[in-house]
């Protein structure tokens, strides 16, 4: 039986030796470890746990506890722990509820206990044992035992929703029990290796079980109550919910993780600020201690500003010209592969002010497989383009095809606009369609209706296999119901569709690697789709925040945060 | 009297009919789909098929539409098919920041285009006229978006005298709320200081929404004004020696005030649907963001209840101008 253990002295090495650790953290922590172990009776794991990563109750806040103002781009119109995932809403659901794993302390994301002291898996990986804390208290007062555990998981498996939709691909209702207070067992449907990665991106917050069933309504498990009320027992709770407008937490003081920084917040006020503009003014006002989704264009000017500071970094979210491989011109292998020769990738990133960060694969920088050196890899070429053009039927052009992009988008009609000027010197035209996001949606679940080019962001766990099958395999797109956008390639390859099955199910670490690379050579051979580039998260900061930790997300990790008019 | 009110009564249900039918017809002919955008993009067979039926959206158009009426007349203006959320409430929350919103921006337009109108009549053709004009064509020929950025940038970031958007300061306990119009309800609480906060934050939107006000209303009273001055009535008056303050006030303004009162119904009833650009720029959560964001994700019954409801209120106004006629002139009849 695998046997998982958080050693949090392993791990500020292999931290230090990644370079997530900076050397003066790393000197910090050997002199606590020294401390520690000269002070009789205290365990050594127990001090190296203060110092590395795990908080301790009553830590030092030096600095007074304010309240901490963010510009957020995006409503939060339900905090419903079993209902969906969008940025915002788990930005506040991280803050209100406790998961079994924390995966915000870095990036690429490592993965940090939550509740889970020790977890354990089979040998082939179908049964997962948790071992919860007992310290853990709901904000009511009540203690969080593995019964809730299995409640909340189970109540999202029932509802069925967006966050349910990953989960129950491996987990059913009855999959998930309780032996004791403190051990959760979960028996999957198939064996998944990677199955604790999983359940530290999907963030199932763990509810009151007390709390849900006290309000439920219907059967609904509390969840219509749970839309703007919480049950949890995360570092804050809810002082003042104003629906479309502000969402106001308090800090919990006596949250029993503690407060990992020098000082903490007293609360947050999530503003809703949909145009960038404003967000950016309100950051230069001070209004705003964060506003998140910065444009580009504005990191000069916020950089310039004495009090405030942008931080530029790239996460998951990835934009991917797809093709349609069942339909019209793009069907045919050449002429993807001419269009992928045709793009001025270096224009396109210009265009973006250089805040771009290609890709060179189907697997963005971040996903384990993502591989740099990839083959074949697509640059602008038009020798190339030309030799697979004149492959086609369609060498002497007098085509037309159609590039949809989302509506008012100009980032994705920039890319449009690069290749229609391309295209123009091959006699073959660019129609640019900009459409409304249920609109693509919509033409992107069966090929008939699919677009010839759509230009479509994705994003998926740090998980390989996620990436690959949901967008590669035929299965995600070929069945009653259609596809889903990040499917709208509508790519079939029978060779990848086996290889992605036996990785699904496969837990031999070297086999996977195996498989991901496969994998992605032959989908780079066949150009179902252009991996273009990696997004920016671009978040302006006001200087005094400090704790600040990127993560992957396009929002910030309060808990980890406070406020610092000193400097 | 009250037979014209019976009669317009009766016509409202008819006119919010066919307005139900429109949207719900169009809402469901514009492509997209609704359900995988709510469902999320790795949503299984299952889970599409489930909300689909949860919705009723696997029925018959003429099904749908008739199961959405039912709920509506026993007071369930449905779900959001995205959130969750109920509508009906959403839509009194969002529609109480716009009727703040549009009843301070109105006052402060009156308050601005009545005096410049008069000003403008007064002295016709001379610089006080063709300030006032210049005031009135100015305030609709810039876009109002850019207006509120400009007010933004100065007043906010420079300045520092307002706040760059939002209701209410954030850094401040969020007033207890009874009407949900903020001035309103913090002074029926009497916590001044909320009440000047509130205020400090209406400013520049109420400012922004105004200038519309402020245009019309100068351009439609001014132009009925100069015509009024020269009928016989006003030349007989001041041949009898009535004092020209009296003039202004009583036989021209209570004559010319009656196609400006018209205008504002339409005007107020324009506003209490909301001013997008507003909204978005400025942050102020009224209905017009909550519609236009049901619209971009085919959120079918928000759609329908922000219609409807928006629908309601342009009808109420507009029968309540109707009645205004007979207060401002009795010789109006309302047959």
């Amino acid at each position: 039986m695998a046997q998982n253990h958080f050693d949090p002295t392993r791990k500020m090495v292999e931290d230090f030796q990644a370079g997530r650790v900076s050397r003066r953290e790393f000197l910090k922590f050997v002199t606590a470890l020294t401390a520690g172990v000269a002070t009789a009776g205290v365990p050594v794991i127990a001090a190296a746990k203060n110092v590395a990563k795990a908080p301790v109750r009553g830590t030092l806040n030096q600095v007074e506890p304010k309240i901490l103002i963010y510009g957020g781009s995006q409503d939060i119109a339900t905090i419903d722990p079993f209902d969906r995932t969008d940025y915002s809403i788990a930005a506040i659901i991280r803050q209100l509820y406790d998961r079994l794993f924390r995966f915000e302390g870095g990036w690429p994301q490592p993965i940090e206990p939550g509740l889970v002291q020790e977890w354990s898996s089979s040998a082939d990986a179908s049964e997962w044992t948790f071992k919860i804390t007992d310290q853990a208290r709901f904000h009511d007062g009540s203690p969080l035992t593995s019964e809730d555990v299995v409640f909340s998981y189970q109540q999202t498996l029932k509802a069925q929703k967006q966050r349910s939709s990953l989960l129950s691909g491996f987990l059913d209702v009855d999959g998930i029990t309780a032996p004791d207070a403190t051990t959760v067992v979960m028996k999957l449907k198939i064996p998944y290796g990677s199955f604790d990665r999983l359940l530290a991106f999907l963030e199932q917050p763990i509810a009151s079980k007390a709390i849900a069933l006290a309000n439920e309504v219907d059967g609904d498990g509390g969840a219509a109550y749970l839309i703007d009320h919480e049950a949890g027992s995360g570092p804050f709770r809810i002082k003042n919910w104003q629906i479309g407008s502000v969402y106001e937490l308090e800090a919990v003081e006596d949250y029993w993780q503690g407060w990992p920084g020098e000082g903490r917040l007293s609360g947050v006020v999530w503003q809703k600020t949909e145009d960038a503009g404003t967000r950016k003014l309100g950051l230069l006002a001070g209004n705003f201690d964060i506003s998140d989704t910065i444009s580009s264009t504005d990191i000069e000017e916020i950089n310039a500003n004495e009090t405030t500071m942008v931080s530029v970094n790239y996460g998951l979210l990835a934009g991917y010209l797809k093709y349609n491989t069942q339909a019209g011109p793009t069907a045919d292998p050449n002429f993807r592969k001419f269009l992928a020769y045709s793009f001025d990738r270096q224009a396109f990133a210009d265009s973006q002010q250089g805040y771009v960060s290609i890709m060179t694969g189907p697997l963005p920088e971040g996903v384990p497989g993502y591989d740099p050196d990839l083959d074949p890899q697509y640059s602008y070429d038009p020798v190339k383009a030309k030799e697979h053009l004149d492959m086609t039927e369609f060498k002497d052009g007098g085509i037309s095809i159609d590039f949809v992009y989302v509506s008012g988008l100009d980032f994705e009609e920039a890319g449009g606009l690069i290749l229609l000027a391309e295209l123009q010197k091959y006699n073959i035209t660019l129609n640019l369609v900009p459409k409304n996001w249920p609109d693509i949606v919509g033409a992107c679940t069966v090929p008939e209706s699919g677009p010839h080019i759509a230009f479509i962001f994705d994003a998926f766990p740090p998980l390989a296999d996620t990436w690959l099958i949901e967008k590669y395999s035929s299965k995600s797109w070929d069945r009653p119901t259609g596809g889903s956008y990040q499917a709208c390639s509508f790519y079939k390859n029978e060779t990848v569709d086996s290889l992605l099955d036996e990785l699904r199910l496969t837990t031999d670490t070297a086999r996977i690697d195996a498989i991901v690379q496969e994998v992605q050579t032959i989908i780079s051979n066949d150009a179902p789709d252009m991996p273009l580039y990696v997004t920016p998260n671009i978040t302006g900061l006001n200087k005094r925040v400090k704790g600040f930790t990127y993560y992957g997300d396009i929002s910030v990790d309060f808990w980890r945060l406070w406020l610092d008019d000193a400097t | 009297m009250l037979r014209f009110l019976a009669r317009r009564l009766l016509i409202i249900p008819l006119i919010l009919l066919g307005l139900s039918i429109v949207t719900f017809t169009v809402s469901r002919l514009v492509p997209g789909d609704p359900v995988k955008l709510a469902a999320g993009p790795q949503a299984r067979p299952e889970q599409i098929i489930k909300l689909t039926e949860e919705f009723g959206l696997d029925r018959p158009l003429p099904e749908q539409y008739f199961m959405y009426m039912t709920g509506l007349l026993q007071g369930n203006w449905g779900y959001s098919i995205s959130t969750k959320r109920e509508v009906g409430p959403d839509l009194v929350t969002y529609f109480a920041a716009t009727l703040e919103l549009t009843i301070v921006s109105t006052l402060i337009g009156l308050a601005v285009g009545i005096p410049l109108a008069v000003v403008s009549a007064r002295w016709r053709d001379r610089w006080p006229d063709h300030f006032s004009r210049f005031i009135s064509i100015g305030a609709v020929s810039v876009p109002v978006f850019w207006i509120a950025i400009v007010l933004q940038i100065v007043l906010a970031q420079n300045l520092r005298l307002l706040p760059v958007s939002g209701r209410f300061d954030p850094r401040m306990s969020y007033p207890e709320t009874y009407t949900g119009l903020l001035l309103l309800d913090t002074l029926i609480g009497g916590n001044i200081p909320a009440f000047l906060t509130t205020l400090r934050y209406l400013i520049i939107p109420a400012l922004c929404q105004s200038l519309l006000v402020i245009a019309l209303v100068t351009r439609q009273l001014r132009g009925d004004l100069l015509d009024i001055v020269r009928k016989d009535f006003v030349l007989v008056a001041r041949a009898n020696g009535i004092p020209e303050r009296v003039i202004w006030t009583r036989y021209l303004m209570k004559n010319a005030l009656i196609a400006t009162v018209s205008m504002m119904g339409f005007l107020i009833g324009f506003q209490l649907g909301g001013a997008v650009l507003i909204e978005y720029v400025l942050d102020w959560p009224g209905i017009g963001q909550y519609a236009l964001k049901a619209a971009l994700q085919l959120d079918f019954q928000p759609i329908m209840g922000s219609t409807l409801f928006i629908g309601c209120v342009v009808v109420l106004v507009n029968l309540i101008t109707d009645l205004l006629y007979r207060v401002i002139d009795p010789r109006i009849g309302l047959s």
